[in-house]
């Protein structure tokens, strides 16, 4: 009897010690990268005596001051908002249409979603230039352009979420009830089934969001101006402002998750003790 | 596995056609027309895109048929496809390693109640961070200057860079970074593997006087192998297709990615076929990749429903 607790404790020593591994590989970067954002001590000259000096947030300042920061920033933003417009507008009717009328193709669409992942950014990029440089130049050119291929890029990720939206609620009860009472199709979605849907819509758009503020490959190749081509060439010029710049989009991307887990948790909790209910029914 | 397939489609036609028949008749068409928006869009922002990319990989410079740009590219190119395959099969084969690792201590790790969910969030985020931003950080831990780099060579008294095997900006420097968005890929499938992993199993095998070895190569490695394997094939082609974290570790890289996006801005009169060519094989070795993840993770699935 008294030797179990021993010997499961001797057992967990293994997978305390890959935790322990994993938590020192994936907190070592953010640490080193906040060091050398916010510390101007050189690192040959780091040590315990000068570990407390030389913090600032001049490195920080330099970003606000490049004159590129703010137009590409606002770029990306422009790109990023259009995206999810773009992507809700699709899926969402595609997802419910599929839910409500087309249970024979779910598989086919499911199966559609993640063709983006077979064709790479690179791919994409060779794509764009093969087939819109001679066939649609005015399109071509434009930064603007770059939407639907983020659109496209996104689509194995935001069809899942919003498709898992949809079925964490029984839409087709929701939308008979809301039919049967006298609405239209419009009033149905509008105040029956989008509310109902609001935490997936939100996350799918944040996951939108954050791969079009992120996205580098297909701009750079296409030569276009974003918020990360910009930070990559800032980088190349000043390292500790490319660092801080870097630090800046973790900590943003972070409030902004937070911010995104409190919108959503009480739907979502909202939902799963709905479908126990159900289960238990 | 076919023959499942054929019964449970043949089964589901049978019981649901006969009452609801005439009513479905009218509605189909207008149905699949609900579809097109979003068909429409595929085909124009993806197909057609692919499309281009292998039409000029196999045309000449007067628009003919040819497949000299494909055996072109795959004489001259050679390092660039060994170099992407090496660097894909080693972080791939990590991955799975350390993320099914990593996935089996959260899942029966106790303690910290939150801790479980605290590691399939972050693999969440992480396993998307790839980009310019991850190479930033890991330069800032591992480049020459390094705060890693440091502690390692004072406080282990080891010189990551006194050898030459260790750069950040080449092979194992990649390796070590890419790790960062391949082992929480790895957890975010195997987490729900692991989960299907009855404790009942191990009690059973404990019972009839089994060790742990014999449970994990009898009972348990077999139970996840197909995601596993799985895994390897996503985590491949994740690392195959991987281009912004590589470039801004060393923009010389000579991979795969690297290649087909400066020959695509060198080449500005849209003249050459030779990036098209490399990324119709790099579409090729992807498809082949995710095809395999796709038909294995209908099989991991199997231990999940029950």
């Amino acid at each position: 009897m008294s030797s179990r607790p021993l010997r499961s404790r001797l057992s967990r020593i293994g997978p305390n010690l890959v935790l322990l591994g994993a938590l020192v590989f994936f907190t070592a970067p953010l640490v080193s990268t906040a060091r050398q954002a916010l510390q101007t001590v050189p690192m040959p000259l780091l040590n315990w005596n000068t570990l407390s000096d030389k913090w600032t947030l001049a490195g920080v300042r330099r970003i606000f001051d490049e004159e590129n920061f703010w137009p590409t920033l606002r770029v990306s933003l422009e790109l990023a908002a259009a995206t999810v417009v773009i992507t809700l507008a699709l899926l969402v009717p595609t997802a419910l249409f599929v839910h409500l009328r087309l249970p024979k193709a779910r598989a086919l669409v499911e199966f559609l979603t993640v063709l983006p992942y077979v064709v790479p950014p690179v791919a994409l990029a060779a794509g764009v230039a093969a087939f819109y440089r001679a066939n649609a130049r005015w399109f071509f050119t434009s930064t603007y352009a770059l939407v639907p291929f983020y659109v496209v890029m996104a689509l194995p990720f935001t069809y899942r979420a919003i498709d898992a939206g949809i079925k964490a609620i029984d839409v087709r009860t929701l939308v008979d009830a809301s039919r049967s009472l006298g609405a239209g199709w419009v009033t149905t979605l509008r105040r029956a089934v989008l509310p109902n849907m609001a935490s997936s819509l939100i996350s799918a758009s944040f996951l939108t969001a954050t791969v079009v503020l992120g996205e580098f490959t297909i701009a750079v190749t296409l030569a276009k101006q974003t918020f990360p081509t910009f930070a990559f060439e800032f980088f190349g010029r000043d390292f500790q402002g490319g660092v801080a710049l870097a630090l800046l989009t973790l900590v943003m991307t972070t409030v902004l998750l937070g911010i995104l887990t409190i919108l959503t948790r009480p739907k979502a909790v909202r939902a799963a003790r709905k479908t126990d209910r159900l289960a238990k029914a | 596995m076919t023959d499942t397939t054929i019964t449970l489609d043949g089964g589901r036609t049978a019981s649901a056609a006969p009452a609801a028949r005439p009513q479905r008749r009218r509605f189909r068409f207008g149905a699949w027309m609900g579809l097109l928006p979003f068909l429409g869009f595929l085909f124009l922002f993806l197909l057609l895109p692919t499309y281009g990319v292998v039409t000029k990989a196999f045309s000449n410079e007067s628009g003919g048929f040819t497949t000299s740009a494909i055996s072109d590219v795959i004489s001259n190119e050679r390092k660039a496809f060994y170099g992407s395959m090496k660097v894909s099969f080693v972080t791939a084969l990590l991955g799975v390693v350390l993320g099914t690792m990593l996935a089996y201590a959260a899942a029966t790790a106790t303690r910290p109640k939150w801790l479980r969910s605290l590691v399939s969030a972050f693999s969440g985020v992480a396993a998307n961070m790839g980009g310019v931003v991850l190479a930033f950080l890991f330069i800032t831990l591992l480049g020459r200057q390094g705060l890693g780099t440091k502690l390692v060579r004072e406080g282990l008294g080891y010189d990551l860079y006194g050898t030459s095997w260790f750069d950040i900006s080449s092979f194992w420097g990649w390796v070590t970074v890419y790790m960062y968005f391949q082992i929480p890929l790895m957890v975010l499938v195997t987490l729900p593997a692991i989960d299907g992993l009855k404790p009942a199993w191990r009690e059973a095998s404990s019972n009839l006087g089994g060790t742990t070895w014999t449970y994990w190569r009898r009972v348990g490695l077999p139970v996840l192998a197909p995601s596993m394997l799985g895994g390897f094939l996503l985590l491949f082609a994740n690392a195959f297709s991987a281009y912004a974290t590589v470039y801004a570790l060393n923009t010389q890289a000579n991979l795969m990615p690297v290649k087909i996006s400066a020959g695509l801005r060198n080449d500005v009169g849209g003249r050459s076929p030779a990036p098209y060519a490399l990324a119709t094989c790099m579409i090729v070795v992807i498809a082949v990749a995710m095809g395999g993840y796709l038909l294995l993770r209908k099989r991991a699935e199997r231990w999940r429903a029950t």
